[in-house]
């Protein structure tokens, strides 16, 4: 295990400012009463490492919510492409959150490539965060199996009493180490308490849902004409809570916009959902996915379903947000077990 | 040619003409564009011409009203209401929470016989509105905006989606897990959830959605513990006006 290194507890603040000097670093603050996001750092001081889950994933920073992608001259007839980007260093990724990233790896890295996403993702830095215990109630990580760590991250730290074991997975990450001189080698006994840890997960991490992980697929392909679909269909307030929290939603609307030169102006990717009542309706006035049951139907089977067939891996992490966010209390669990449900019936 | 614009206010507080002559830096920009021809609270001029553009403020609350705008909109190409006094009635619109005569006796005591008085209309109660810029006060973005689609002559709707859409995507904690009532999931998008971002909830001043999804609303309201009078209750101090039936007032 030459790639483990220890730090200090009391040093993470060092390390937090170490690197802040020199790049954007972001990792997850308290928000309201009993929330948390990603937010800039400059010191470890606000950083809240039992934080539960964040309000919106780390996918913030790799696609931004508004993106201007083309800036325009009608007069000169100009047409640039643009593109954003900083180094930043993103601290404190759950387990749930890294495989949300390699999902979207994988979706943009597609062709055609979205080279926009590909050059902003290159400058960031992860920095995975084992968890010990769940966040909370709404998590189904054991089922998706993405409580244990599966690659993905530059370091991953894991919190052990006084002090954290890194895994140092990339150069990058290597270079990051040497680069603060706080981190030592970690020994023996370190290497059987991160084994310890491991083994204490199985005991509190058990699949959430009575159903195999092979068989969540072959569930929804048997459930499209399901009445669980309407039963959601009557809850569903169409606000989009569950895809803008979703690690793994990806889609977007492109926006041209003009100054009030009109004259100039730029084209934006801004993030949309397939819960917007127009989401699916083309020229002509013809909407594809008119109801809302129809929709949430959609959205799950863009998780369980459909990138399976094409990408061979589910697309929920397992993280929970979408049942944290919705406000008319639509349960990631519960839709599933209703599925199952309704299957034994049959 | 600059747009002949020109700025109009009925029952309201003059907040939103204020929010106008507040821009800042873009205001330079917008004046490039378009000519000011009338705007009593910034200037004292007056065209009494046509108008490219009326920019309407405020609601319809009087028999003198109602001819009024009709007279604005016979000369006017294009026709905006700016807040929600003009747009959906707004906070005018609790007076129709009363009966008529009830409520003119309560306010001007023994003289209420000389005042005009018809239950509160929105603008699109009386005359046909082409551009609606929400809110109370207004959102200046969405102005701007509306402003440009006026200016080029293409269509501009307020998004499709409720306040909760915006209000996620800035990343505040949900007020319902607060323990409070917010209008967020009935209330139309389109301020960037504005008031969420500064500590207050949600009153409803853009209007109701299209669809509002009835069913869930309830199941919200179920899942807190709220009962529907509260919700109500809070809605109407915006949005009463728009019980008054077309034609009602004629």
């Amino acid at each position: 295990m030459e790639n483990l290194v220890i730090l200090k507890k009391e040093d993470l603040n060092d390390f937090v400012m170490q690197i802040a000097r020199t790049k954007k670093v972001v990792a997850p603050v308290k928000k309201g009463v009993k929330s948390f996001a990603f937010e800039e750092v400059t010191s470890g001081e606000r950083i809240d490492l039992d934080y539960t889950s964040t309000i919106l994933p780390p996918k913030k920073y790799f696609l931004p919510q508004k993106e201007t992608i083309v800036e325009y001259d009608k007069s000169k007839k100009k047409w640039t492409p643009t593109l954003y980007s900083e180094e930043i260093v993103l601290f404190g990724v759950h387990t749930c959150d890294l495989f949300g990233i390699q999902c979207l790896d994988i979706i943009f890295s597609e062709n055609p490539k979205d080279f926009n996403y590909i050059l902003r993702k290159n400058r960031i830095l992860i920095i995975g965060l084992e968890c010990s215990n769940y966040c909370d109630e709404n998590a189904s990580c054991a089922l998706m199996d993405n409580h244990n760590p599966n690659g993905g991250y530059d370091l991953f730290f894991t919190e052990i009493d006084d002090r954290f074991i890194i895994h140092v997975n990339t150069y990058h990450g290597e270079k990051l180490i040497n680069k603060t001189g706080l981190c030592t080698k970690a020994d023996k006994r370190d290497i059987s308490e991160l084994r310890l840890l491991k083994e204490r997960k199985r005991n509190v991490f058990k699949n959430e849902v009575d159903i195999p992980y092979a068989e969540l697929k072959p569930l929804f392909e048997k459930s499209m004409k399901s009445k669980v679909w309407d039963e959601i269909g009557e809850k569903c307030v169409s606000c989009g809570n569950c895809t803008n929290v979703c690690p793994t939603c990806y889609c977007f609307d492109i926006i041209d916009d003009i100054n009030l030169d009109l004259n100039t102006g730029t084209r934006t990717r801004v993030w949309d959902s397939c819960q917007n009542g127009s989401f699916a309706e083309v020229a002509g006035g013809e909407n594809f996915r008119e109801d809302r049951g129809e929709r949430q139907r959609h959205r799950l089977n863009r998780k369980f379903n459909y990138p399976v067939s094409k990408f061979r891996r589910y697309f929920c992490t397992g993280c929970g947000r979408c049942t944290r966010a919705c406000v008319a209390g639509i349960d990631l669990k519960e839709t599933i077990n209703s599925l199952i449900e309704e299957k034994k019936g049959n | 040619m600059k747009a002949k614009v020109a700025f109009f206010d009925f029952a309201c507080c003059e907040g939103c003409q204020l929010q106008v002559a507040n821009i800042g830096e873009a205001l330079l920009d917008v004046l490039d564009k378009i000519d000011v021809v009338e705007f009593r609270e910034v200037m004292s001029e007056k065209s009494g011409g046509d108008y490219d553009v009326a920019v309407i403020e405020g609601s319809i609350t009087t028999k003198h009203a109602i001819e009024r705008i009709k007279e604005i909109r016979s000369i006017a190409k294009v026709l905006i209401t700016i807040g929600a006094c003009a747009s959906i009635g707004g906070v005018n619109g609790m007076k129709n929470n009363f009966e008529l005569p009830e409520i003119k006796k309560y306010v001007y005591g023994e003289d209420e016989k000389y005042f005009d008085s018809v239950p509160t209309m929105a603008v699109d109660q009386v005359v046909k509105v082409d551009y609606y810029v929400h809110g109370c006060p207004m959102y200046v973005p969405e102005f701007v905006t509306v402003l440009k689609h006026a200016l080029m002559g293409i269509p501009y709707k307020a998004p499709e989606k409720s306040v909760c859409t915006e209000c996620k995507l800035n990343e505040n904690e949900c007020l319902f897990d607060r323990g409070l009532t917010c209008m967020g999931p009935v209330t139309r998008a389109g301020c960037n959830s504005w008031c969420i971002n500064n500590g207050n909830i949600c009153y409803g001043c853009r209007g109701m959605l299209d669809d509002p999804a009835k069913t869930g609303q309830i199941e919200i309201l179920k899942k807190h513990d709220i009962p529907l009078e509260w919700v109500t209750n809070k809605f109407n101090m915006y949005n009463k006006a728009k019980d008054v039936k077309e034609n009602e007032n004629e």
